[in-house]
């Protein structure tokens, strides 16, 4: 386990003293900067979060998915969420991270560029997806408010869903 | 054992599966009488079991399965409701099936039970009347044309033509093993027997009088074989069984058991002397082959962790050749070569003995269908001749399991469908005999097993008709249809062809389960059909031992594992024997044209650069085809794991899986057969040089320049800079060989030089040139060493790992300035 997510653990374990009797209406996310924006996932369909490691190019696949890589023996599918999501490939850098999420049996690892906090979000606070994007097709699952920004929240099965 | 042992064997292992399994599925069924998946696999079974049944001449079974069948069918398109009286009547019936199969299990026949008020009851509800409650009163009038009734023991109540079929298996059962097992299984013969309720229910009367008709028409020896018989199966242990108690034995009630005994008693007589000798010699036989039955998931575990230790092994292999390198001369070198070598050897040698406890000749699926086309062809009223051949093809006991039933279906279905009877054959001017190939061969990755008829052949424009009339297509689905897609029709479910439902075929079903099950294993249905001539099946079924011996081969950066059993050989070549014909490049092999295709045009590999003057050509050998695949370098021959590329990317051409290697990475394993379809598509573009030209391109200013200072001294690395920085060159500094390496293959830059410090942490300069010459694409980039190392043996090694220059330590500014520029051909492009 990477040092951030344990200590991501360890705030969360602080932040929780106090509040039990709230758990139900509080969701956590793990929120991520791809791009200009800050999306979020729960952070229960994340397997794992990683440092860049080297990949395998794969032929024939859409060129957002990077190609594979070795997790512990497994091979999983690396896709580039900037690619995915319209931006244009940068480079990685130090605070690049894979981020290795998991929705049933299907497991893959996405690039971000930099991965922000641990949220703790009550479900009030999260509206729906914008009407814009048909039902079917949005990966968004919602936006979160909070005081000082707007967070996207992403569907995981959507992003593990093969489109191609 | 002999042929009809072994096949009843797999027969009751299998049946009793799929009995555990309609056990559950008969439960879930009640509460979801609507699911059709449930009814169709409930469907499944029966006609499976009656399938198997009825060549195994087991005809009370067939008959009760028959009738079940029937009702299922009706249920699982919806013609009869299934409520509570509808399902209790097939839950007796499975009930019976149940009895009959473990009746089978200890008595090798299936005789001795009574189905017709099962089959009536069925019927019955078929016919959508109230289903009769089971009355025990309606075994009485079958008594007489089911003598099986008699409780004493089945053999007795056997007709004269069975007991002849008895009599010639018995002659025919010499092996030790059948004996010893047939022995052993009698006690619970005598048990199963004792708990049957049917027989108390029976008169003395009748007892008597079948045992006297029976007695009538047996001539001597046939009750001399029947006592014999009769004392093996129910007394198991004792040296010397006496008739008398052994006929008794197995009595439940004692009225009937005081007559029977003495009727049977001195037909038994002869019998112990026979029979007992070579009985003592089966016992020998049987401690003598031990074998122990073991759970396949135990098995497939052992294959994982198998797995995972030969990709151990092999980087134990990879990180014991670099400790080598580096540490060249050291004593505790040649330790750590042994264990490694020992290591090595023992996990090849444990693999190997794994794979083999896992395969099986495929003959013992092909050998009950020489038996099956008899009967078939009798049944049928056709001539049919079956043709088998590589029957000792290997293959995974997983495969060899999954395939019989598929086959049995396929086989069939020739029969029935396929082959003609003898008039219309002889006046379609073919033979009157009809062929059926059975064939089994490897090709490549895969296991390829054949059925090839001479009959009619399929009608695409029939099928489609056919599949309208179902409401399985559209008209519109229809005319787009190609013949394959048509042929394919054949195995969705309900599909039949047939105008009746036979015995034999015409529910729609059997082509179902062929698809279902070669599914399952990943494999491929190909049929080929003439009009008039025949149909060939071809079941194409990969060989799931996941770990093969793979050539590796690179291509620019990028590595692909080929299957070593599809490689005919690798040939070097110079670029002038590749010829242009028809825009295909070939080569001339031997006396061969060979069609030639690069890796890198098959898998979009981006051509950087590649000026050499020879090539690598593997020859790809599949079925009849060949093919030549150029590849950059050959890296070697390596054991592979094959792994999924899981979910996400399953099923992308000419990739048929990933494996990983010893340094961690992940290495794509090419499919053979795709890539042969592939080259056939692909653009060559061999011998163009094209892609260089651009790399080169426009250096229009001194910035455009670019080169890598690494030293992991800052100082050594500001002198360089300042040498350099009044030619307004491009710098990029690394502190050591790791981050020169990451920041080349990030490619950010495109260098022209690189100035190399020998003595570094991490990774020195002789690594990192070497390093660095291992990717073509830098094959011409001028490495220069600058260091205080300025002995001969130094210079030498710098040259060997591919330095141009060799600048020693202190050198004067202007001096590294002239070598650059001469290297880098510095001011001549602009």
């Amino acid at each position: 386990m990477s040092e951030q997510l344990q200590q991501i653990i360890k705030k969360q374990s602080t932040a929780l003293i106090g509040d039990d009797n709230k758990i139900d209406d509080v969701i956590q996310l793990v929120g991520f900067i791809v791009g200009e924006e800050e999306f979020a996932i729960p952070i229960l369909s994340i397997q794992e979060i990683i440092k860049p490691i080297s990949c395998t190019r794969v032929p024939q696949i859409p060129s957002y998915i990077l190609g594979v890589f070795n997790l512990r023996g497994s091979v999983i599918p690396l896709i580039d969420l900037r690619s995915r999501f319209g931006l244009t490939p940068q480079k990685h850098t130090d605070e690049t991270r894979f981020i290795v999420m998991k929705s049933g049996d299907d497991v893959a690892g996405f690039v971000i560029d930099r991965l922000t906090e641990a949220i703790r979000m009550p479900k009030k606070d999260i509206g729906p997806a914008p009407e814009t994007v048909s039902e079917a097709e949005t990966m968004i699952d919602g936006v979160g408010k909070q005081s000082d920004r707007i967070v996207t929240i992403l569907k995981v099965h959507k992003l593990l869903e093969r489109n191609f | 054992m002999d042929e009809f042992e072994e096949i009843l064997q797999d027969f009751l292992v299998e049946s009793f599966e799929l009995i555990e399994q309609l056990d559950q599925d008969l439960v879930e069924l009640e509460t979801r009488p609507d699911d059709l998946d449930l009814l169709n696999r409930i469907f499944r079974v029966a006609h499976t079991i009656k399938g198997a049944s009825s060549f195994l001449n087991f005809d009370t079974l067939t008959h009760l399965t028959h009738h079940m069948e029937n009702i299922l069918n009706l249920a699982r398109h919806g013609d009869i409701i299934i409520d509570a009286g509808v399902m209790d009547v097939i839950l007796e019936s499975i009930d019976l099936m149940k009895a009959l199969l473990v009746r089978i299990r200890d008595t090798r026949s299936d005789d001795g039970l009574d189905v017709s008020a099962c089959v009536t009851r069925l019927d019955a509800a078929v016919n959508g009347d109230a289903p009769v409650a089971a009355e025990p009163a309606v075994v009485e009038p079958v008594v007489t044309e089911a003598p099986e009734e008699e409780e004493e023991s089945d053999y007795s109540g056997m007709s004269d033509a069975e007991v002849e079929a008895e009599i010639e298996r018995l002659i025919t059962i010499k092996n030790a093993e059948a004996v010893a097992k047939r022995a052993g299984s009698a006690p619970q013969a005598s048990t199963v027997e004792e708990e049957e309720p049917d027989y108390s229910g029976m008169s003395d009367a009748e007892v008597e009088a079948e045992i006297e008709r029976l007695l009538a028409i047996k001539n001597a020896e046939a009750a001399a074989k029947r006592a014999s018989q009769t004392s093996e199966n129910a007394v198991p242990t004792p040296p010397t069984p006496i008739p008398a108690p052994v006929a008794e034995e197995p009595k439940p009630t004692p009225a009937p058991a005081a007559q029977a005994a003495p009727v049977v008693k001195p037909a038994a007589t002869p019998a112990p002397a026979r029979k007992i000798e070579p009985k003592e010699d089966d016992a020998k036989g049987a401690t003598v082959e031990q074998t122990i039955r073991v759970d396949v998931k135990r098995l497939d575990h052992l294959m994982n962790l198998i797995g995972e230790l030969v990709l151990g092994k092999n980087r134990l292999i990879k990180i014991n050749d670099d400790v080598e390198e580096r540490y060249e001369g050291e004593a505790f070198l040649e330790e750590l070569n042994q264990v490694v070598s020992i290591v090595s050897l023992v996990t090849t040698d444990l693999q190997i003995a794994v794979m083999k406890t896992r395969m099986l000749p495929i003959g013992k699926v092909f050998n009950k269908f020489p038996r099956m086309i008899r009967d078939l062809s009798r049944e049928l009223n056709k001539k049919i001749e079956l043709d088998i051949s590589g029957e000792d093809t290997e293959l995974d006991k997983s495969i060899v399991e999954e395939i019989g039933d598929p086959l049995v279906h396929i086989i069939r279905n020739s029969c029935d469908h396929g082959i003609e009877v003898g008039d219309v054959r002889v006046a379609a001017g073919k033979d009157e005999v009809g062929t059926i190939q059975l064939k089994a061969y490897h090709e490549g990755n895969h296991i390829v097993i054949q059925i090839i008829d001479d009959g009619k052949g399929l009608d695409t424009d029939m099928l489609k008709t056919k599949a309208m009339e179902k409401g399985l297509i559209t008209e519109k689905e229809a005319d787009t249809m190609s013949d394959k897609e048509a042929y394919g029709l054949i195995f969705r479910p309900g599909f039949s062809t047939a105008a009746q439902v036979t015995s034999v075929s015409g529910r729609g079903v059997g082509m179902d389960v062929v698809k279902t099950n070669i599914e399952k294993l990943n494999g491929m249905i190909d049929i080929d059909s003439e009009l008039g001539q025949g149909t060939s099946m071809k079941l194409k079924i990969p060989l799931t031992l996941a770990i093969i011996q793979a050539l590796l081969v690179g291509v620019q950066e990028e590595y692909y594992a080929i299957p070593l059993a599809s490689v005919l050989e690798t040939v070097r070549i110079s670029k002038d024997e590749i010829y242009t014909v028809e825009n295909r490049s070939v080569m001339r092999l031997r006396d061969e044209v060979l069609s030639l295709v690069h890796i890198g045009d098959i898998f979009e590999v981006e051509r950087v650069f590649d000026n050499s003057e020879h090539a690598y050509v593997v020859v790809l050998g599949l079925a009849e085809s060949k093919i030549g695949l150029i590849v950059d370098t050959l890296i070697g021959q390596e054991e592979i794991v094959i792994k999924s590329l899981g979910e996400y990317l399953k099923g992308i051409e000419g990739i048929a899986g990933a494996t990983i290697r010893g340094d961690g990475g992940v290495t794509l394993i090419v499919d053979v057969a795709a890539l042969m379809q592939m080259a056939k598509s692909v653009k060559s573009t061999v011998g163009d040089e094209g892609g260089s030209a651009k790399k080169l391109g426009a250096k229009n200013s001194a910035s455009d320049y670019c080169i890598m200072i690494v030293d992991d001294s800052k100082t050594d690395r500001t002198i360089m800079r300042k040498s350099l920085e009044s030619t307004g060159i491009t710098l990029v500094e690394a502190v050591d060989g790791v981050e020169a390496m990451n920041i080349l293959k990030q490619g950010d830059h495109f260098f022209d030089a690189m100035l190399i410090d020998i003595e570094m942490p991490r990774m020195d300069g002789y690594t990192l040139a070497a390093e660095i010459k291992k990717y073509n694409k830098y094959k011409n980039l001028p490495l220069i060493a600058v260091t205080s190392r300025a002995g001969k043996a130094d210079r030498m090694r710098g040259v060997e790992s591919g330095m141009v220059e060799y600048i020693t330590k202190p050198y004067s500014p202007d001096y590294l300035m002239n070598v650059v520029k001469r290297n880098i051909k510095f001011n001549e492009g602009l």
